[in-house]
C-alpha cells in the first residue's frame, strides 16, 4: 500500500513539474548563469578585475557593483515578469477578447521616473569616484613613462638616472615602490595601444602624438599581470607586461642596480633599443 | 471599411514627394559639408607641426603669419576668391529668374537664364581649379600638411557638387531644346533650384569660415 | 498588366520598351532583376541577409574554434584577425541593417495603406547597391592569394577600422581600400533606403491615418530613416578621408603631420552611436506589433513608446563618447558622457514596461513568434542592463575593450535584434508567401537557439571581468579563460544547429500544399486585411482609416458595457480576386541596376585601374541618365 501512495505522490509531481516545465526550465537556466556568474567572481587569476590590490581597482570594482546589484535585481525581475505574465495570461480560448486597456499615464510616468532618479543616483556618485581616479598624480609620486609600441611596452623612469646621465630603462616588466603612488605618462610610437594591468587599476590607451596620465598604487608588495588592451595588429594578444612592486628596501635594491651601469642602453627582447 | 479614390498627386503632407526628397537630401548634405568643415577647423590651430620635408620652410600657409620670430606668407588671394564667390552669387539670382520663367510658362526665357546659371557655375569652378593649380605651384598638395589635406578635399567636394549641377543644368537645357520641358513641370526646375542654392550657400559659409575669419 | 500602345517613335524608346517587355513575365528572372515592387525588393533583402547571416555566422565559428582552448593552432593571427573583421562588418551591415530593410519594404507600404513606396526605382537601386557592395567587400578575401591555403586577403583593421592602425604604414596592401569603398557604397545604399521610407511615411499615408494613427512599426521605421540620414554622412566624411589618408598620402590621420587618430574615433563614433538605434529600433517595432496581437490587447502606452522611439533617436547624438572613455579626453568630458549614456536607458526602459503592460491582462498565445519576442525581451533587458554597467565610467576602465563588452552588444543584437526579426520572420512569413512556417519547428528553433545563444555569449561576462581582452587571436593558460571560451564555444554551434532547424522549417513549409489564411494571428493592422500572398497592387482601393490599430477596429468594435464583441461580416467585396485592372503601378525598370553595378567598378578602378574608374563611372552615369529620362509608369 504505501509503495503504490508514494508511486502516485511521485508520478503526480512529474506531472507538475511537466505543466510548469517552462518555468521550471527558466528557473534552472536563471540560477546556472547566477552559479557561473559568482563562480566567476571568486577565482584567483592574475588578470581578474575583481581581485583588486589597489585603490584604484578597488573603487573601480565597488562602483561596479553598486551599478550590478539593482542591474541583477531589475534583470531577475523582468525576466521573472516575463515568464509569469506567459504563463498566467496564457491563451485558454480562442473566443476569448480581453479588455482592450490602451494605457496608464500615472504609471508611465512613475516608470520613467523612478528610473531616472535610480540612474542619476547612480550617476551622481560615480562621477564622484571618476574625479578621484582621474585626477592628476600627486607630485611625490614615482613617475613612470609608459611607450607603447608594436608588440612591446618600453619602460623609461625618469626619476632613475644611470651613470651616463640618462634615465634607466625596462621593457616588458616595469617595477615601481609599493605603497606608494605612481604616475604613468602613457604614449605610443605607432598604433593606439592600451594599458592595463586589471589588479591595480582600468587601463588607459597608449595615443601616438599625445600623453596620457593616470595614478595608480600597489597596496602591497607583489607581481601584477597586464595586457595591451587595444587593437593594434598581429600580435595584440601576445602583448603582455608585468608590474612588480617592491617594499621600500627591496625597490631601492633594485633601482640602485639598474642605474649602475649603462641602464639606458638595456635592450629590448627582439634586440630593439628603445625608442 | 469605407474606401477611398486614389488621389495619385495628394500627399499626406501636401508637399511633393520629390520636393521633400530634396530637403532631406540638402538635410544629410548639411552633416555632410559640416563634417568635412569641423575637420578643417579642428586642425586650423596646427600650423606649427613639421610639414612634409621636415620644417616649417616647406610649409604652406594660408594667410600671412609668423612663427617663433619668422614671417611667412599666406596664399590665400582673398580678392581673387572673392570675385569667383560673387560669381557663384550670382548664378542664384540667375536660377532664381530660371524658376520664375518656367513658372510663367516662358521656356524661352527659362532657357536663356539656365545657360547663364550654367555659364556661371562653370566660371566658378574653372576659377577654382585656376586657384588650385596656383596653390600647387606654391607647394600645397595634399600631403603637404594639415592645411593642404582639409583645405583641398573640402574644396574639392563642393567643386564636384557644383559640377554636378552643372551636367544637372546642361541636361536640362538639353532636354527643353526637344520642348520636353514644360510650365507644368516646373516643378523639376524648382529642384534644382534648390540644390543650387544649396550648394551656393555652403560656399559661402567656406569661405567666411576658410577664407575671412582668421584664428 | 497590359501595355499601352505607344506611337513608333524613336528607336531608342522602342528598345527600352522591348526590354521591359521582358520584365512583364512575373515569373521570370528578368522581372525579379527588374522590379520596383516594394514587396520583392524586400523578399530579395531578407534572403540576400539571411545567406550573409550564415557566411558571417561560419565566420564566428571559425573564431570560436580557435579560441575553445589557450594557445590554439586552427587559425594563425593574420587569419583571425581578418574574420573577425569580416565577421563584425558583415554582421552589422550585410546582416542586421539590410534584414531591417527587408522589413520596412515588406510592411511599411502594406500598414499605411499605399501601393509602393514613394521612390520604387530608388528603391531598387538601394538593393542592388547592397548586393554588390556585399559582394565587392567580401571579394577581399580573394586578393592576396589561395585561400584554400589560408593566405586571406580581406580586411584586418576591425570593423571600427581605428586609425593610425588603418593607415598604409601599419595595414599595407588593399584589404583595407576594400573595406572602406564596401562602406561607402553601403552608405549610398542604406542613405538611399533612408530618404525613401522618410518621404513615404510622411506622404503616403493612406485618408484619416494621421502619425498617431500609424503602427509603432512604421514609426520606428522613421525614425531609423531620419537616423540614416543624418548619420550616414559622417562616417562617409571618416571613410572617405581615410581614403585620401591610404590613397593620396593625406594627413587626416596622420600622427607625424599632426593629425589625430582621436579625430577618426570621433567621427566614426558620432555615426556609430546612432548606428546601434538603427541596428534595435526597427527590432523594437516588430515586437511592438506581435505583442499586441499575440495578447489580443492593443499596444499599451502606444503614445509613450512612439516618443520614447522618438527621444532614443535625439538622444543617441549625445552619448557617442561612451566608446572612447580610455582615450584619455579628460574627467569633464567623461563625466559629462557618463551621465548622458546612463540618462538613454530611460525611454528604453520605458519600452520595456509598456511590453510587458501591452501582455498583461491579455489573452497571450504562446507560438513562435510570441516566444522569439518575448526571447527579445528578456535577452535585451540583460544587453541594456549591461550597457547600464558600461555607463559608469570608473567600471568601465576595466571592462572596455573586454570580453564583458562583447557579452554586452551580443545580447543586444542578436538576443535583441536577430530574435526579435526571426520573431517577424514567422509573423508576417504567411502574408508574402502564402504559406504558414511550422510552428513546432519553429518552437524547436527557438529553444535551441535561445540555450546555445546564452550558452554562447553569458560565459563572456565572466572572462571580460577576469581580465580577458577583445580581438585577441589566443590567450596563455593560468589566466582563467579557458572554460568559459570553451562553453561559448559550444554554443556557438548549436546556434548553426537552430539554424538549419530553421532553413528546414522554411524549405518544407513552402513546398507545403495548404494555403494559409490572410489573417492567421487575427491580427491588428491594414496588411492583415489583404490576401496572402499579396498581390502587387497591394490595396483593391485605398482604405480610408479611422482609428490606431484599423483593422482590428474594423472587426471588432466595443458594446455599451466596454465589452469586445466582433462586427458581423457583411458581404466582403474583398473576398473576389481583382486582376488589378485599372491601378496603374510603376512599371519594372533596369537603370537602377544599371546605375548601382557601376558602383562596386568603380571602387575596383580605384584600388587597381584607373580605367575603370572611367567604365564604372560611365556605367553609373548611363543608369542614372536612363533613369532620369524613362517614364515611371508606362502610358504617360
Amino acid at each position: 500500500m504505501m509503495q503504490i501512495h508514494q508511486k502516485m505522490h511521485l508520478s503526480r509531481s512529474l506531472r507538475t513539474i511537466w505543466r510548469h516545465r517552462r518555468r521550471v526550465i527558466m528557473g534552472f537556466a536563471l540560477l546556472a548563469m547566477l552559479a557561473l556568474f559568482a563562480f566567476g567572481c571568486d577565482v584567483d587569476t592574475p588578470q581578474n578585475t575583481f581581485d583588486p590590490k589597489g585603490p584604484v581597482a578597488d573603487k573601480e570594482k565597488n562602483v561596479f557593483l553598486w551599478a550590478m546589484w539593482p542591474a541583477l535585481v531589475i534583470m531577475i525581475a523582468v525576466l521573472a515578469a516575463t515568464v509569469i505574465i506567459m504563463l498566467r495570461f496564457r491563451r485558454r480560448s480562442e473566443d476569448y477578447i480581453p479588455k482592450q486597456t490602451h494605457g496608464n499615464t500615472t504609471l508611465e510616468l512613475a516608470w520613467t521616473l523612478a528610473p531616472a532618479l535610480l540612474l542619476l543616483g547612480l550617476g551622481i556618485p560615480m562621477v564622484a569616484v571618476l574625479w578621484d581616479i582621474g585626477r592628476d598624480p600627486s607630485d611625490d609620486a614615482f613617475v613612470v613613462n609608459v611607450e607603447g609600441q608594436r608588440f612591446l611596452w618600453r619602460f623609461e623612469y625618469p626619476e632613475l638616472i644611470d651613470e651616463n646621465g640618462n634615465p634607466a630603462q625596462t621593457f616588458t616588466e616595469v617595477t615601481v615602490p609599493a605603497g606608494r603612488e605612481v604616475a604613468l605618462h602613457i604614449t605610443s610610437i605607432d598604433v593606439i595601444h592600451s594599458f592595463w594591468v586589471p589588479k591595480l587599476a582600468g587601463k588607459l590607451d597608449a595615443v601616438p602624438g599625445r600623453t596620457n596620465t593616470m595614478w595608480l598604487k600597489a597596496d602591497e608588495p607583489g607581481s601584477f599581470a597586464g595586457q595591451c588592451a587595444e587593437f593594434c595588429g598581429l600580435d595584440h594578444a601576445n602583448m603582455s607586461l608585468i608590474m612588480h612592486a617592491l617594499g621600500e628596501e627591496d625597490f631601492d635594491a633594485w633601482a640602485n642596480e639598474l642605474t649602475a651601469g649603462d641602464a639606458a642602453a638595456a635592450i629590448a627582447p627582439d634586440g630593439d633599443t628603445g625608442g | 471599411m469605407a474606401h477611398a479614390e486614389t488621389g495619385q498627386l495628394e500627399t499626406s503632407t501636401g508637399i511633393d514627394n520629390r520636393k521633400l526628397f530634396m530637403w532631406l537630401f540638402l538635410a544629410s548634405e548639411c552633416l555632410f559639408f559640416g563634417s568635412l568643415i569641423a575637420a578643417y577647423l579642428l586642425y586650423r590651430g596646427q600650423h606649427d607641426v613639421p610639414c612634409l620635408g621636415g620644417d616649417l620652410s616647406a610649409c604652406v600657409f594660408p594667410t600671412d603669419r609668423t612663427i617663433n620670430g619668422v614671417e611667412y606668407e599666406g596664399i590665400f588671394d582673398i580678392p581673387f576668391t572673392s570675385v569667383s564667390a560673387f560669381v557663384l552669387l550670382m548664378s542664384s539670382v540667375s536660377m532664381v529668374l530660371a524658376l520664375a520663367a518656367i513658372q510663367r510658362g516662358n521656356i524661352r526665357a527659362m532657357r536663356i537664364w539656365l545657360f547663364t546659371t550654367a555659364l556661371l557655375g562653370a566660371l566658378f569652378v574653372g576659377g577654382q581649379a585656376f586657384e588650385f593649380t596656383e596653390f600647387y605651384r606654391e607647394g600645397l598638395d595634399l600631403d603637404t600638411n594639415l592645411f593642404g589635406s582639409t583645405f583641398f578635399v573640402l574644396t574639392g567636394f563642393h567643386g564636384a557638387h557644383v559640377t554636378v549641377g552643372v551636367l544637372v543644368l546642361l541636361s536640362m537645357l538639353v532636354w527643353s531644346g526637344r520642348g520636353k520641358v514644360q510650365q507644368k513641370d516646373s516643378l523639376n526646375i524648382e529642384l534644382v533650384g534648390l540644390y543650387w542654392h544649396f550648394v551656393d550657400v555652403v560656399w559661402i559659409v567656406i569661405f567666411t569660415l576658410i577664407y575671412l575669419i582668421q584664428p | 498588366m497590359a501595355t499601352v500602345a505607344q506611337p513608333a517613335g524613336n528607336p531608342l524608346a522602342q528598345a527600352l520598351r522591348d526590354v521591359r517587355q521582358l520584365a512583364e513575365d512575373k515569373y521570370s528572372i528578368w522581372s525579379w532583376i527588374a522590379t520596383v515592387d516594394h514587396k520583392r525588393i524586400g523578399v530579395m533583402y531578407g534572403v540576400t541577409a539571411f545567406i550573409f547571416f550564415l557566411l558571417g555566422g561560419a565566420e564566428a565559428l571559425l573564431l570560436r574554434l580557435q579560441l575553445s582552448s589557450p594557445n590554439a593552432t586552427v587559425l594563425d593571427p593574420d587569419q583571425f584577425n581578418r574574420l573577425f573583421t569580416m565577421h563584425g562588418t558583415t554582421m552589422v551591415f550585410l546582416v542586421v541593417m539590410p534584414l531591417s530593410a527587408a522589413f520596412f519594404n515588406l510592411l511599411v507600404p502594406l500598414m499605411i495603406g499605399a501601393r509602393d513606396v514613394a521612390f520604387p526605382r530608388l528603391n531598387s537601386f538601394s538593393f542592388w547597391a547592397f548586393l554588390g557592395a556585399g559582394i565587392f567587400l567580401n571579394a577581399s578575401f580573394f586578393i592576396r592569394g589561395n585561400i584554400f591555403n589560408g593566405d586571406l586577403g580581406a580586411p584586418d583593421g576591425g570593423w571600427f577600422g581605428y586609425s593610425p592602425l588603418t593607415s598604409n604604414e601599419f595595414s599595407p596592401g588593399n584589404g583595407i581600400d576594400f573595406w572602406i569603398l564596401g562602406l561607402l557604397m553601403l552608405g549610398v545604399a542604406s542613405l538611399a533606403g533612408g530618404f525613401n521610407f522618410v518621404v513615404t511615411i510622411l506622404n503616403m499615408r493612406a485618408p484619416g491615418m494621421t502619425m498617431l494613427r500609424m503602427p509603432l512599426f512604421v514609426w520606428m521605421t522613421l525614425v531609423t530613416s531620419l537616423l540614416i540620414v543624418f548619420a550616414m554622412p559622417v562616417i562617409t566624411v571618416a571613410l572617405f578621408e581615410l581614403l585620401f589618408d591610404r590613397l593620396y598620402n593625406a594627413n587626416f590621420f596622420n600622427t607625424e603631420m599632426g593629425g589625430s587618430p582621436l579625430l577618426w574615433q570621433h567621427m566614426f563614433w558620432l555615426f556609430g552611436h546612432p548606428e546601434v538605434y538603427i541596428l534595435i529600433l526597427p527590432a523594437m517595432g516588430i515586437v511592438s506589433e506581435i505583442l499586441p496581437t499575440f495578447s489580443k490587447k492593443p499596444l499599451f502606452g502606444y503614445p509613450f513608446v512612439v516618443f520614447s522611439g522618438v527621444a532614443i533617436g535625439f538622444m543617441s547624438w549625445g552619448v557617442w563618447v561612451h566608446h572612447m572613455y580610455t582615450t584619455g579626453l579628460g574627467t569633464i568630458a567623461t563625466s559629462a558622457f557618463g551621465i548622458s549614456t546612463l540618462l538613454i536607458g530611460v525611454p528604453t526602459g520605458v519600452k520595456i514596461f509598456n511590453w510587458l503592460g501591452t501582455m498583461w491582462g491579455g489573452s497571450i498565445s504562446l507560438k513562435a513568434p510570441l516566444m522569439f519576442s518575448a526571447g527579445f525581451i528578456t535577452m535585451f533587458t540583460i544587453g541594456g542592463l549591461s550597457g547600464i554597467l558600461h555607463s559608469m565610467v570608473p567600471s568601465d576602465f576595466q571592462q572596455q575593450d573586454t570580453y564583458f563588452v562583447v557579452a554586452h552588444f551580443h545580447y543586444v543584437l542578436f538576443g535583441g535584434a536577430i530574435f526579435a526579426l526571426f520573431a517577424g520572420a514567422y509573423y508576417w512569413f504567411s502574408k508574402f508567401t502564402g504559406k504558414m512556417l511550422h510552428d513546432g519547428l519553429g518552437q524547436l528553433h527557438f529553444w535551441i537557439m535561445f540555450i546555445g545563444f546564452n550558452l554562447t555569449f553569458f560565459p563572456m561576462h565572466m572572462s571580460g571581468l577576469l581580465g580577458m581582452p577583445r580581438r585577441v587571436y589566443t590567450y596563455q593558460e593560468g589566466l582563467g579563460f579557458d572554460i568559459w571560451n570553451l562553453l561559448s564555444t559550444v554554443g556557438g554551434f548549436l546556434i548553426a544547429a537552430s539554424m538549419l532547424v530553421f532553413i528546414f522549417n522554411v524549405i518544407y513549409s513552402l513546398r507545403k500544399s495548404e494555403k494559409a489564411d490572410r489573417d492567421p494571428w487575427d491580427g491588428r493592422t491594414l496588411e492583415w486585411s489583404l490576401p496572402s500572398p499579396v498581390p502587387h497592387y497591394n490595396f483593391k482601393e485605398i482604405p480610408v482609416v479611422e482609428s490606431r490599430d484599423a483593422f482590428w477596429n474594423e472587426k471588432y468594435k466595443e458594446d455599451e458595457a466596454g465589452v469586445v464583441i466582433p462586427v458581423v461580416a457583411g458581404a466582403s467585396d474583398d473576398e473576389e480576386e481583382h486582376d488589378g485592372h485599372g491601378i496603374h503601378m510603376p512599371s519594372p525598370s533596369f537603370f537602377p541596376l544599371i546605375a548601382a553595378a557601376g558602383l562596386p567598378v568603380l571602387a575596383t578602378g580605384l584600388i587597381y585601374d584607373p580605367a575603370l574608374v572611367a567604365v564604372g563611372a560611365a556605367t553609373t552615369m548611363i543608369g542614372v541618365f536612363g533613369w532620369a529620362i524613362e517614364p515611371a509608369t508606362e502610358g504617360e
